[in-house]
């Protein structure tokens, strides 16, 4: 579960990006938050991942409270999450099955098990015959489906996917999300960050809305107004 | 669980070296000239100490002896300056073996003192020692006036004086050299390893998010830092033992005058001492320009 207790965050600038933000999602959940450019929708995608600590409030995820977890433990709290960005940000001299594979290789897990699971992951997002391109190779969906691979890697509970639509055209955003559904089928607990109405109004989720660093909506089968 | 090969490591550690080849060709150029220096410098100090010592410096009178000596006379003066208030030490040091030291000290020039095993120039002498510098003068009055047998007592209070301040004067030449060198090459290091760090800033930023350990992300430009070191530190003591070697045989002639520390007593200290001094600066210099990185 992911708790957000009124979070604020300031910027060392002044900047404050959360203004008491309050938020609880359950395991398993599929949660769309979405709000203008500027809303605070990045600072909470940054706090999930611990790039950033909360000025004040608490943010508990799996009963661990960010703010008190350590520069050690930080990696080990990561293998917990799965993310996925706009850009994608894959290996670009890798190819398909070593991106995939590299997550796992980066927290130890044996070459065996890599070897078992790297293709299994690829037949979930439909690229098992595509693991030996290069990610310049592929569509910008296919490259966003390697993506979705390597966050599925390490087996993680919650699947963060910050504007995983933005770079790709409609029909391959459709594909995505759809494997993101199905990923939440899974048990996972997605979070999708964006901005795109038109998907967040198709797939009628549970929709956050961040507005001048609160939230002002949260509603199941919500709508982007 | 954990099962990461070293030559995972180690091969980033070599695609880093080769991907900024110039500035890892410059790190190892700067910090070959940096441990070159202070290699020269190092061995200046310890041959100036090896010359100090020879002068019988260290609270040491020389007493030499009259040629043609009977042993029975000789041992009489052993005892009259073991008797003298004072004195500490007393060691006997016969002609044969005079020669046989210079011998070798000389080394590779032992062979210029052969004649000299039959027909010997040297006489018996001691060395002795004393603790209290102040009774010096009484000691010295008291040896030359044992007897004739006496042929010179010689202590270095002047030249010692000399060559102390000279030594002081080296040594903290040395050290500002090995501090100001050693931050010269930190910054190339810390330089160098940035560059292959941002090189691999995206790549970095996956591994975290994927969570990986700072270690993990870290190491390989360690090892990075390290292999420079480790090159640098190679071609430093070569250049240095051929320099030295190359001073050795000059200043053989002076063989005598002046004693040099021959090289093969000190070629594994010094290879020890460059590996460790450039392996160090390489770490240090790793470790400094990766903390922004893998901060969190």
């Amino acid at each position: 579960m992911i708790e957000f207790k009124n979070v604020v965050k300031t910027y060392k600038n002044g900047t404050v990006a959360l203004n008491g933000v309050n938020l609880q999602i359950e395991d398993g959940e599929f949660v769309f938050i979405v709000g203008q450019t500027g809303a605070g929708k990045t600072t909470i995608m940054k706090l999930l991942l611990r790039e950033e600590k909360t000025t004040s409030g608490k943010i508990l995820v799996d009963g661990i409270d960010l703010s008190k977890l350590s520069y050690f433990r930080v990696p080990y709290y990561r293998r917990r999450l799965g993310i996925v960005f706009q850009d994608f940000r894959l290996f670009r001299e890798k190819t398909v099955y070593e991106n995939v594979a590299f997550a796992m290789h980066a927290v130890g897990v044996p070459p065996k098990k890599i070897k078992k699971r790297v293709p299994a992951l690829l037949n979930t997002v439909s690229l098992g015959d595509k693991s030996t391109c290069k990610p310049d190779e592929l569509s910008g969906g296919e490259q966003q489906r390697v993506a979705l691979a390597r966050a599925l890697a390490n087996n993680p509970k919650i699947i963060i996917a910050d504007e995983p639509t933005g770079n790709i055209d409609p029909k391959m955003s459709l594909e995505i999300m759809n494997l993101l559904v199905k990923i939440n089928k899974l048990g996972k607990t997605v979070v999708v960050i964006t901005h795109e109405k038109s998907l967040v109004d198709y797939y009628q989720q549970r929709v956050v809305t961040i507005d001048h660093g609160l939230v002002s909506e949260d509603k199941v089968g919500g709508m982007f107004e | 669980m954990k099962q990461y090969k070293p030559s995972y490591f180690i091969g980033q550690a070599f695609r880093g070296i080769w991907r900024n080849g110039v500035m890892s060709f410059a790190s190892i150029a700067v910090l070959m000239s940096c441990l070159v220096v202070l290699g020269s410098f190092a061995l200046l100090v310890m041959n100036i100490n090896e010359n100090l010592n020879d002068l019988g410096l260290m609270n040491e009178v020389m007493v030499f002896l009259e040629f043609d000596l009977t042993e029975e006379q000789i041992q009489n003066v052993e005892r009259e300056i073991k008797s003298i208030p004072g004195v500490g030490d007393v060691e006997r040091i016969t002609a044969d073996e005079g020669i046989r030291s210079m011998m070798e000290k000389a080394g590779e020039n032992a062979y210029l003192y052969e004649d000299f095993l039959d027909d010997n120039p040297l006489s018996d002498s001691f060395r002795l020692t004393y603790v209290d510098g102040a009774k010096l003068i009484d000691i010295e009055y008291n040896l030359r006036h044992i007897g004739p047998e006496i042929r010179l007592v010689r202590d270095q209070r002047d030249l010692a004086a000399t060559m102390q301040s000279l030594k002081n004067g080296i040594m903290l030449i040395f050290s500002w050299f090995l501090i100001v060198l050693f931050i010269v090459s930190v910054f190339v290091i810390i330089n160098t390893v940035k560059l292959s760090v941002y090189s691999r800033k995206s790549e970095i930023i996956i591994m975290r998010y994927v969570g990986a350990t700072g270690l993990f992300i870290s190491l390989p430009f360690i090892i990075e830092g390290a292999l420079i070191g480790l090159v640098a530190s190679a071609i430093s003591f070569l250049a240095e033992n051929f320099l030295y070697g190359y001073i050795q045989t000059a200043l053989a002639d002076l063989t005598g005058i002046i004693s040099i520390v021959p090289i093969e007593t000190i070629r594994i200290p010094m290879l020890l001492a460059f590996i460790a001094v450039g392996v160090l600066t390489g770490i240090v210099g790793s470790t400094i320009s990766l903390s922004k990185y893998t901060r969190e």
